[in-house]
């Protein structure tokens, strides 16, 4: 059995989902208003081991999202992550935010193309448009939302935490919100495990979040 | 019986240095510290940069360190971090990785409050010095702290002074970026200090009641006197840099012996310590073995590498936390205020 442990941090929800083989095994999450990832993350990973009766030991690897998203988030998940991996001798492997919540949307709408957006403040967003095959449209990008955004992609579906702020602007178009769905850890179990399968691995030492945004950097006088 | 040896992994990212120790007992086997130069660009520390430097650090510097220690994962007792205070962002790496290692490893958690960490870089063994006894005062002094400390135990603190403005680094770092040096500047007015007279320019001194301190009328009063030198005679900090660097050393230092000295008669103890990156002045480390003779003082300067942050010290608070079971769980997170007799979480 090849357990792998996935968590998703790239939002206000707070995820841990467990998966053996490729297949689905348990989930432990809270959408709360305020970040509690810091508080929260080690101790669902605890539950979620105890209730599969597992340890830590039993893990093949672990998955993290990589970004974008929250800072906050992604540094406490990836700092986690790491400190698993270092301590168990288990490979990394890293799933972007906006694949996960698509693999997420994938099965509710079969057939749409799927918009996922993470919040990035103001009325920008993290974004990118995925095919119903989950094949790339867009690729990722941070965008400043207008009233006709995107409008090659439609029809699609969007969602994820940057939605909301989006649906009054998109009225009236052939677009439609779904607010039901949020990011999970479990949106990263296909592409986790076929990287684990692939050993496409990350560098535990090195590796650091997909920050999408680069910090200026004044070059020395 | 001879005791079994407690081995701990210190981790410290409150700021802009990443750094790991490994500690046997009371002894440091390695401490090794991953500075952030990037900052020196900005002339400061910017808070995003130095939690992503932090993120880039961790492993190879905990990796590093247990290496140097020639100590293995499975051969340490626990596992201590600074909880606070400190920058959110650089925090939460050192935390959260401390909580997944000691989850992984089945060791306890130990959370450090960073303040205290500098007062008891004194109980790390280093030979022929010997470590103050309770209870003793100890003047805390870095980039980002001023504090007169009663210490009355290992655990047991109190913070008995504390700046109302700006820290006693700030004030030097400040200072230094008005005499055009690059930023960190507090060590370079130390360096052209030692050419220059301490007497040559005066500078406001501040009126505050107690034992706090201020640095901010100090700094505004050296402002103003080089804007209007600089007006009369544009090579006036070039041509008096040695003597400007020895007289702003001379204030902020006598700042800080006044109210330790005062601190010391109302408290009625003599055995006095520094702490923190400041600690490294020479000025003050010359100011404060002099006020020990004047005054009968027993005087403790921590050693250099143990002045400013390090893991060593947050190590050394962890074996005092291991030695009375105070442990931490994993709700633990950081804190980036985290007052000093906060240590652990209330149980």
């Amino acid at each position: 059995m090849n357990y792998i442990l996935h968590i998703e941090t790239s939002t206000k929800v707070c995820s841990v989902a467990l998966s053996s083989n490729g297949e689905y095994v348990g989930v432990k999450e809270s959408n709360e208003d305020a970040y509690s990832h810091g508080e929260n993350l080690t101790e669902f990973i605890s539950d979620i081991l105890n209730e599969a009766q597992l340890t830590l030991n039993d893990l093949s690897a672990i998955s993290v999202v990589s970004g974008p998203g929250s800072y906050t988030g992604l540094r406490i998940g990836v700092s986690t992550a790491k400190g698993l991996c270092y301590a168990l001798g288990i490979p990394l492997i890293a799933v972007d935010a906006l694949y996960s919540l698509a693999q997420i949307a994938q099965n509710k709408y079969p057939g749409y193309n799927l918009c996922p957006v993470i919040d990035a403040r103001r009325m920008e967003v993290f974004n990118a448009i995925y095919a119903p095959s989950l094949k790339i449209l867009k690729e990722i990008s941070a965008d400043v939302i207008d009233e006709n955004s995107y409008q090659d992609f439609e029809p699609f579906i969007y969602f994820g935490d940057g939605a909301k702020k989006l649906e009054d602007i998109w009225q009236g178009r052939s677009c439609e919100i779904d607010t039901t769905i949020h990011a999970s850890a479990k949106g990263q179990i296909p592409a986790a495990t076929l990287k684990f399968n692939n050993k496409e691995f990350e560098d535990v030492a090195y590796f650091e979040p997909f920050y999408l945004k680069d910090f200026f950097t004044p070059q020395k006088a | 019986m001879r005791q079994k040896d407690i081995i701990i992994l210190g981790i410290e990212s409150s700021c802009d240095d990443t750094s790991a120790a490994v500690l046997k007992n009371s002894t440091i086997l390695s401490n090794l510290i991953a500075r952030q130069e990037i900052h020196e660009l900005y002339g400061g520390v910017v808070p995003e940069l130095a939690s992503r430097a932090h993120q880039q650090n961790i492993i190879p510097v905990v990796d590093a360190a247990l290496k140097k220690a020639g100590v293995t994962k499975d051969e340490i007792d626990a596992i201590a971090f600074t909880k606070g205070p400190g920058l959110m962002g650089s925090l939460v790496v050192g935390t959260s990785f401390a909580k997944a290692f000691s989850m992984a490893m089945n060791i306890p958690l130990l959370e450090v409050n960073h303040m205290m960490g500098h007062v008891l870089a004194h109980f790390i063994d280093d030979e022929g010095k010997d470590k103050p006894t309770f209870p003793f005062l100890c003047l805390t002094v870095s980039g980002g702290h001023t504090q007169i400390v009663l210490v009355e135990d290992h655990l047991s603190m109190k913070v008995i002074g504390t700046t109302i403005d700006d820290a006693a680094g700030e004030a030097f770092d400040k200072a230094a970026k008005m005499l055009g040096f690059p930023y960190p500047g507090g060590p370079l007015i130390d360096k052209f200090a030692k050419e220059g007279d301490p007497t040559k320019f005066t500078f406001a001194k501040p009126n505050i009641q107690g034992l706090d301190f201020s640095f901010s009328g100090l700094k505004t009063s050296i402002l103003y006197f080089l804007q209007k030198e600089t007006k009369l005679n544009s090579d006036f900090i070039e041509e008096n840099k040695a003597d400007l660097c020895a007289s702003i050393q001379a204030s902020v230092v006598d700042i800080l012996l006044k109210k330790i000295t005062k601190a010391a008669k109302e408290h009625n103890i003599h055995q006095i310590a520094i702490a923190g990156g400041v600690s490294a002045n020479s000025g003050l480390r010359n100011a404060l073995q002099e006020a020990g003779k004047k005054y009968q003082w027993n005087v403790f300067i921590p050693k250099f590498e143990y002045c400013t942050d390090n893991a060593a010290m947050i190590a050394i608070t962890g074996k005092f936390l291991f030695e009375k079971g105070i442990f931490g769980n994993q709700k633990s997170a950081a804190a980036s205020r985290l007052p000093i007799n906060e240590w652990a979480i209330k149980k």
